[in-house]
């Protein structure tokens, strides 16, 4: 089998996004430039008691931005749907010739499972047979990789990853790996993941959420703010997207994939597999630890995950980097987190500044890097890592270069 | 170019436990299909599935560690350690970790959503939020063997596990780990039973005849579902001889299929096994047999049919093995072992529940054991949905 070769370089020539924030990239930029978070009231469940309240939606009626057809929509479930805008914007801006070789790739790790509970309430509190078969076939975490494939007839395959909150971190890795072993022409990348029952009253019970709007690396954080949302990147050789005249946003430069094999919910104490998988995406590019600009933080606002990142990013590239954590403003959008802040990231080295981290009034006692507190932040950003880690210890980081 | 080495294989599958005893179950020309016991199948139209039933988890796991477990997990971390006390080999901490899987942990969202409703949102047990992802069988392997690679879990409908192997192959490939677990794990529950029927996807009694998969079979009516699980040890430095060698892999898309259904795109079908034929670096011609998609359904195994006649003038052997452990089954990485194992043994297994052949088709499907010289075996996986992942593995290292 071919081998993937690192000498490749992949292009970053389309991105899209949506999330609580913004409907598209220009939306989500102006906020993040506004310093303009949108976690509000979790309206989604009506009827539904949480201990928290609190949720970073998409607030928009998604059918209206759908380029989909009526028949089309029926079938899609919410993750779907919001994969299929955020990879229309994508596509847009890339304008590929021709689709046949190319390849979707996505993280998604509740998939349609928002649909799926409408099927398992029916049956279990209901205890009917009729319930809505319809909806449990939106459920597979495949669901968002086929829609988008389906409704813009991509030819070249089609891979879904459910890796937890790293699931789209994986997805755009996977794909690159794919170009530069050139078992694709060209790759939709991203991730999806829409609120459901089942993830809110599980980082509740897990005692992870925030009854506030999350805080990273803040003394006063305690947990996370659950958010949704999709984003897509799409990459092909280098060389090919120069050769076709495309503007090049970004170059996806180096992809490093690590396991804490720890726990199956906490990170290591040290951020040890975290700290491999920045190493593994500077191996890959080549590129020396004080060449990193910036890093966009997994930084969930968890007591433990903020402790352990600082202390993967110290060992990793030491304590000067900037940092900053973009959940800040639409919470944390699961398995879809990897693909929406990278998409983030490849916005922070084209405007060359670095989003902040909304809430840091006093960082914490163990939170020691230069987090970017309260706005925006002009600067250089010629390497920048974005970090997402997930259930099970799965790290992903990716290194991304200015054009 | 680069061949991985299969130095290991790991199985829980129905109606066997080990590697040996899949290999017995798949010459045996049986099925593991057989009533349904575990849930009542009443109001359905199939009554019949490939479920596991002799599965021991304490023989692998420690009762502590049990607890923490769902199914899905036990299933894994029972091949991997199968599979790694057959390569006789103690896993490196750089290695990755891939599998596969379908439907993922239904059976905990259910009991999750079960205590939800009981109890109330905030009271529903945490430990079973934690196994509610689909990564948890990945990340219980990592714990168990103190795996640190990459690790990550496909979740591409019928062809979960192949974007395993593919996924942990190119990982080797590329140098990022030196060996990987890669494998698929599958619960059929009432749940994917009930909504399967429903949708008129499973083999029933009709006209008389028996309900059972039919492959290639004029008469099929639809698929037997499986479940299990099943890792193949992947070692860029193998300490014993391999069983076999992941030597090329192809992908396209079928862009006449809808979101859940197979379409009629055999050209696309081709498409990936001529990529995959040329990602091995060999030529239709080397191809000694196939270990096909086909599960049964109409739609499937006319479109893989089809593309099999069209891409090769002269089809080589087809084998179809998914009537004798479901579709799904170890999130479809036991047809892959089914292949790995025709190459070890050198033997092409019966195509179980195939007898009457369709007159579309030019190729016979096999109908006994047969020994053969075999190099390189196309597996091919088509999904629902569209999405087609083709590999090679062969018998040698170049």
């Amino acid at each position: 089998m071919r081998i993937p070769d690192r000498n490749t370089r992949i292009a970053i020539t389309g991105a899209g996004v949506i999330c609580s924030i913004g409907r598209n990239k220009a939306e989500v930029w102006q906020a993040i430039t506004e310093s303009r978070s949108a976690i509000g009231k979790l309206t989604r469940f009506p009827g539904e008691t949480f201990p928290t309240e609190l949720a970073a939606e998409v607030e928009e009626h998604l059918d209206a931005l759908l380029p989909a057809g009526r028949r089309e929509r029926k079938r899609l479930s919410r993750s779907d749907k919001l994969a299929v805008i955020a990879a229309g914007e994508a596509l847009a801006e890339a304008g590929l010739p021709a689709l046949d070789g190319t390849v979707v790739s996505t993280g998604s790790s509740t998939g349609g499972l928002v649909e799926g509970e409408e099927y398992f309430f029916a049956r279990v509190m209901r205890g009917t047979d009729r319930a809505p078969v319809s909806r449990v076939l939106q459920q597979p975490t495949s669901g968002p990789s086929d829609a988008v494939a389906k409704v813009f007839g991509v030819g070249g395959g089609v891979l879904s990853n459910a890796t937890a909150c790293a699931s789209a971190g994986a997805a755009i890795g996977v794909a690159a790996d794919m170009l530069r072993s050139r078992h694709a022409d060209a790759a939709i990348a991203g991730g999806s993941d829409a609120l459901c029952r089942l993830t809110y009253s599980g980082f509740n019970v897990l005692q992870a959420v925030d009854a506030q709007p999350c805080a990273p690396f803040a003394a006063r954080r305690n947990g996370i703010t659950l958010g949704e949302g999709a984003a897509y990147l799409v990459l092909e050789r280098w060389d090919e997207a120069t050769a076709r005249g495309a503007r090049i946003l970004a170059e996806l430069c180096g992809y490093g994939a690590t396991c804490d094999a720890h726990h199956q919910t906490a990170p290591h104490e040290d951020g040890r597999g975290a700290e491999a998988a920045m190493r593994g995406a500077l191996f890959e590019a080549a590129v020396e630890s004080h060449s990193v600009d910036y890093v966009n933080a997994h930084g969930t606002g968890t007591l433990l995950n903020d402790s352990a990142e600082t202390k993967a990013i110290a060992a990793a590239l030491g304590t000067g980097v900037p940092v900053s954590s973009s959940k800040s403003y639409f919470g944390h959008t699961l398995g879809a987190s990897g693909a929406v802040e990278a998409v983030i990231t490849v916005l922070s080295i084209q405007h060359q500044i670095a989003p902040p981290t909304l809430r840091l009034d006093v960082p914490a006692f163990d939170c020691v890097l230069d987090y970017i507190p309260l706005t925006p932040r002009p600067m250089r950003i010629r390497h920048a890592l974005s970090n997402t880690f997930g259930f099970g210890g799965s790290n992903v980081s990716l290194l991304l270069r200015q054009a | 170019m680069s061949r991985i080495p299969i130095t290991g294989m790991g199985v829980i599958a129905p109606g066997a436990i080990g590697a040996a005893s899949f290999g017995g179950l798949l010459e045996s020309g049986r099925t593991a299909a057989a009533p349904v016991e575990r849930f009542s199948t009443a109001g359905c139209r199939a009554h019949t599935a490939a479920l596991v039933r002799d599965f021991q988890p304490r023989e692998f796991i420690a009762p502590m560690k049990l607890r923490r477990m769902n199914t899905l997990s036990r299933y894994a971390v029972a091949a991997a350690r199968l599979a790694a006390d057959d390569a006789g080999s103690r896993l490196p901490s750089a290695a990755g970790v891939s599998f596969g899987t379908c439907f993922g942990p239904v059976q905990t969202s259910v009991e999750y959503m079960r205590e939800y409703v009981e109890k109330g949102a905030a009271l529903a047990p945490p430990q079973l939020f934690a196994e509610s992802v689909a990564n948890a069988p990945g990340s219980h392997v990592a714990i168990e063997f103190d795996l640190r690679g990459f690790n990550i879990t496909f979740t591409q409908r019928e062809s979960s596990a192949m974007a395993a192997l593919m996924g942990a192959a190119s990982q080797i490939a590329k140098g990022a780990v030196p060996s990987a677990i890669a494998g698929g794990v599958e619960e059929i529950n009432d749940v994917v039973f009930g909504v399967l029927d429903a949708v008129g996807a499973l083999a029933h009694s009709e006209d008389g005849l028996e309900e059972c998969a039919r492959p290639f079979d004029r008469r099929r009516n639809g698929m037997v579902i499986g479940e299990g699980g099943m890792a193949l040890l992947l070692d860029s430095a193998p300490k014993r001889t391999p069983y076999a060698y992941v030597a090329g892999f192809g992908l396209a898309r079928d862009t006449t299929a809808t979101i859940s259904d197979w379409g009629n795109g055999a050209a696309a079908v081709a498409r990936a096994m001529r990529s995959a034929i040329e990602d091995a670096e060999l030529v239709p011609a080397d191809i000694d047999a196939i270990y096909a998609s086909a599960n049964g359904t109409r739609r499937c195994d006319r479109l893989e049919g089809l593309a099999i006649q069209s891409f090769f003038p002269d089809p080589p052997p087809v084998v179809a093995t998914k009537a004798v452990f479901g579709e799904y089954a170890a999130g479809g990485a036991l047809q892959i072992a089914a292949a790995v194992l025709a190459l070890r043994d050198q033997k092409l297994h019966p195509s179980v529940g195939f007898s009457d052949p369709d007159e579309e088709f030019r190729f016979m499907p096999t109908r006994a054991l047969v020994p053969r010289v075999l190099r390189n075996v196309v597996v091919s996986s088509i999904s629902a949905g569209g999405g087609i992942i083709t590999a090679v593995l062969s018998r040698d290292p170049e």
